[in-house]
């Protein structure tokens, strides 16, 4: 499971019949650095049953626990799925680009959610 | 699960029995610092992918689903979607090709 920001969307007609009425999410890890000659930033595709936006941070899960995530222990063609919306963190000595972006974070606890 | 460009085909003659009939793609993660990837994978792709279109490529347990053989066979990545578009923050556009990306 990894602390991830959203960054897309992303859309596929031509698919295998599990990935369908999927929302897919590009997501990036925020364990990768983003200082230029660091490691190429390649991001995930997760499913979403959560309903996240761009701009939010997300618990992605992998694997059997990403399937279960998106209903019952089936079998599905997909292996990455957002299991949890971030409210807030606190990780002492977290890089800047890992800050909430607190427009989104004020309208989230206004909503009460 | 990741985005990647086809950037080419493999043919294998002498290869692992539950491989037989599969097509094989070489394909380079996508890069959201538009910088090209320098790992490249092989998947298997049960949909018809043609070189240079952006695909959805699953690893592990997931792949071998896709392809309905049961779970009991030699590979661990597969194409399962071709990508229509992508959006990303900033109104950057992604395309099923290169050609089709807006900045």
């Amino acid at each position: 499971m990894f602390l991830g920001r959203v960054v897309g969307q992303v859309w596929a007609t031509r698919k295998v019949a599990d990935l369908e009425g999927l929302r897919l999410l590009v997501v990036e890890a925020l364990d990768e650095a983003h200082q230029p000659g660091a490691p190429k930033v390649t991001p995930v595709v997760a499913a979403d049953p959560l309903g996240a936006n761009v701009g939010e941070h997300v618990v992605v899960a992998f694997g059997k626990a990403a399937r279960v995530a998106c209903g019952g222990d089936g079998d599905y063609a997909f292996e990455a799925a957002i299991v949890g919306i971030v409210d807030d963190f606190d990780v002492p000595g977290a890089p800047a680009h890992w800050r909430l972006d607190e427009t989104r974070l004020a309208r989230r606890t206004e909503g009460g959610a | 699960m990741l985005v990647a460009t086809v950037v080419g085909n493999v043919w294998a003659t002498k290869k692992e029995e539950s491989l037989a009939g599969l097509r094989l793609l070489v394909v380079r993660p996508f890069t959201t610092d538009g910088r090209e990837s320098a790992e490249t994978i092989v998947a298997v792709d049960p949909l018809g992918a043609g070189i240079g279109e952006r695909v959805l490529v699953v690893f592990g347990r997931a792949a071998r689903h896709a392809i309905g053989r049961g779970h009991e066979i030699g590979f661990q990545s597969a194409v399962v979607g071709i990508v229509d578009r992508m959006e990303l923050e900033g109104g950057r556009t992604v395309g099923m090709v290169a050609e089709e990306d807006e900045p």
